[in-house]
C-alpha cells in the first residue's frame, strides 16, 4: 500500500472514532439522559485527568497482579503441555483433570480462592492466572503438535538426536501457535485479576469500579473501565509485538 | 562383485498394502543410478528403505556391507519437499545436517564457500527460505546434502514441483557436481528423459506391488549437457525404449 492511501486509511478510522464519540456527546446533552446514569464523553475525560492519580495508582496493582498471573500461566502451562504432549500417560490423567478444571465456571471459584488466599495479591494473581492458563497449554499442545511429519522424518535422516529435534524443530515450529494462546491469555488474565477485585479486595481497577458505581460515581466508573480497557489493549499488544520475530508462521 | 548398495529380495507392506516385492539391485561406487516407475509403484519407499528411515520385512539391504538398519553418515538426502526450516537462514539450513549429525565433520570455510557458489547462493547466505524462488530452495536443499560429503545421494523426486525450465537448470548443475564429485547417487523420478538424461543405468519398477522389472544401461556419452544430449538419436532411442517398458509409448 502507497504512504498516502495509509494516510487515508488511518484518516477514516479517527474520523469514524471522532463521529462516534461527538455523537455519545451530543447525544446525550440534547436526550437530557442524567449523567449518573451515562456521562457524556467530555466529563469522563476530564474524571479520567482529574483522578489520574488514584486510577494510576489502582491500575499498578492490577497490572502487578496481572503481569505475575500471566506469567505463572506460561511458567506451568508450557511444561505441562509439554508434559502431556510426550507422556501418554499424562494426556491420560493431567489432560483430562485440567480440562475438567477448566470446566468449572471460575467466576463461581472466585469467593473460594479469595476466602483462601485473602483480599492481597495472591488471590487476584491466582484468578489471572486460572483465567490465562487453560489457552497457553491448548496453544502450546497444538504447537507442539504442529510439527509437519515430513521435517521430522528429515531430522530423522540427518540422524538428530531426540533433544536436537526437540529444541531446533519442535519449539520452533510451536511458536507461533503459542504465541496465539498468549493473545488469547493476555486479556483473559485481566479480566480474572478484575473478577478477582469484584469478589473481595482493598484496591486494584476491579474495586475502583465497584466502589464508585457503588456510591453513584458513574463518570469515575466509566474513567476505571477505561483505564482497564488501556491496559488489556497495551497488554494484547506488548504481547502481538513478538510475532515480528516469528515471520515464518505464514511459511 | 557387491556393490556400495546391495538390494536383496527386499519386500515391504503398510498393513495389508503390499507395497514393493522382491526387488533386487546393485548400485556400485560412483554410479549414478535412477529408478523410474509408475506413481505408487513404491520406488519413494524403496528409497526410504535404502536410507534406513523404514523397516521392512523381507531381504536385506547392505551398503559398504553392512546391513542397514538406521540412516547412515555417509548418506544424504534430498526430499521431495525441499523441507528447508523456515527460521534458520540458508547458512544454517546448509549446515543443518554437519550440525546435527556428531559423525559428519563440518565442511572449512573454503569448502563450504565452494559449495555456496557452485549452488549460485553466494549472497544470500543471510536470507531465509521465505525470500527465495522455488528453485533456489531446492538447490539449498541438495546443498543441505551435499555440505554433509556422504558417499551416497539420495534424491527422491527432488525437481518434481518445479517448471521444466528450471529443472534443466538444476539437473545442469546437478550433472556439474555429479561429473566433478563423482558420488553414488540412487534418484527416483517419473520423468524418463530426466533419468535418461543423468544416469549411467536405470531401474525401471512395475506397479505395486513395485519390483524391478529393467535394468538399463545409459552408454551416453558423458559430460552430459541437457541441451546437446537431447539432440543425440540414441537419447531418443532411450526414451522411446523406457516409456515402452512403462506403457506409456
Amino acid at each position: 500500500m502507497s504512504a498516502p492511501a495509509v494516510t487515508r486509511d488511518h484518516a477514516i478510522s479517527l474520523g469514524f472514532f471522532l463521529f462516534l464519540g461527538l455523537a455519545w456527546e451530543f447525544g446525550v446533552r440534547w436526550s437530557g439522559v442524567q449523567s449518573y446514569l451515562l456521562p457524556p464523553p467530555s466529563a469522563i475525560l476530564a474524571e479520567l485527568w482529574q483522578s489520574r492519580g488514584p486510577i494510576l495508582a489502582q491500575s499498578l496493582v492490577t497490572l502487578t497482579e496481572v503481569f505475575w498471573g500471566f506469567i505463572i500461566a506460561v511458567a506451568l502451562g508450557v511444561p505441562i503441555a509439554a508434559l502431556i504432549f510426550f507422556s501418554r500417560t499424562a494426556k491420560r490423567t493431567v489432560y483430562p483433570l485440567f480440562v475438567a478444571l477448566q470446566s468449572i465456571p471460575k467466576i463461581g471459584l472466585a469467593p473460594l480462592i479469595v476466602v483462601w488466599f485473602g483480599y492481597g495479591l495472591t488471590s487476584k494473581l491466582i484468578m489471572a492466572f486460572l483465567f490465562a492458563f487453560f489457552p497457553i497449554i491448548i496453544s502450546t499442545l497444538g504447537g507442539l503438535a504442529s510439527t509437519p511429519a515430513h521435517l521430522e522424518e528429515h531430522f530423522r535422516a540427518l540422524r538428530a538426536s531426540p533433544m536436537q529435534s526437540f529444541w531446533r524443530l519442535r519449539v520452533p515450529a510451536a511458536l507461533p501457535s503459542f504465541l496465539d494462546g498468549c493473545k488469547v491469555a493476555m486479556p483473559l488474565a485481566v479480566i480474572g485479576a478484575v473478577v478477582g477485585e469484584f469478589v473481595g479486595s482493598n484496591d486494584g481497577l476491579g474495586n475502583l469500579i465497584l466502589t464508585a458505581s457503588g456510591s453513584g460515581h458513574t463518570t469515575l466508573t466509566f474513567a476505571a473501565l477505561i483505564a482497564v480497557t488501556m491496559m488489556s489493549l497495551i497488554l494484547f499488544y506488548s504481547v502481538a509485538y513478538w510475532e515480528r520475530f516469528i515471520w515464518w508462521r505464514a511459511a | 562383485m557387491s556393490g556400495v548398495i546391495s538390494i536383496a529380495d527386499v519386500g515391504k507392506a503398510f498393513g495389508d498394502l503390499r507395497v514393493l516385492g522382491n526387488v533386487s539391485a546393485d548400485i556400485g561406487a560412483a554410479e549414478f543410478v535412477s529408478v523410474l516407475g509408475p506413481s505408487g509403484c513404491g520406488k519413494s519407499t524403496l528409497l526410504r528403505l535404502i536410507a534406513g528411515l523404514a523397516p521392512f520385512e523381507e531381504g536385506s539391504i547392505r551398503f559398504n556391507d553392512a546391513e542397514v538398519t538406521a540412516p547412515s553418515p555417509e548418506m544424504g538426502f534430498v526430499f521431495q519437499t525441499s523441507n528447508l526450516l523456515p527460521w534458520f537462514t540458508v547458512r544454517d539450513n546448509l549446515l543443518l545436517g554437519v550440525d546435527l549429525d556428531a559423525a559428519v565433520q563440518r565442511p572449512s570455510d573454503a569448502a563450504f564457500a565452494e559449495l555456496v557458489e557452485t549452488l549460485g547462493l553466494t549472497g544470500f547466505e543471510g536470507s531465509h527460505p521465505h525470500q527465495l524462488s522455488g528453485g533456489m530452495r531446492h538447490r539449498v536443499a541438495i546443498g543441505q546434502a551435499l555440505a554433509r560429503n556422504p558417499q551416497v545421494l539420495l534424491m527422491d523426486e527432488p525437481f518434481g514441483a518445479l517448471d521444466a525450465l528450471t529443472r534443466d537448470r538444476l539437473n545442469m548443475e546437478l550433472l556439474r557436481i555429479w561429473q566433478r564429485d563423482r558420488k553414488t547417487v540412487v534418484l527416483v523420478t517419473h520423468s524418463i528423459s530426466e533419468a535418461v538424461l543423468l544416469s549411467d543405468r536405470v531401474l525401471v519398477m512395475s506397479e505395486r506391488p513395485g519390483t524391478i522389472i529393467e535394468d538399463v544401461r545409459i552408454d551416453l556419452p558423458r559430460p552430459r549437457d541437457p541441451s546437446v544430449t537431447r539432440e543425440d538419436p540414441a537419447f531418443g532411442d532411450y526414451v522411446v525404449r523406457l516409456s515402452k517398458l512403462m506403457g506409456v509409448s
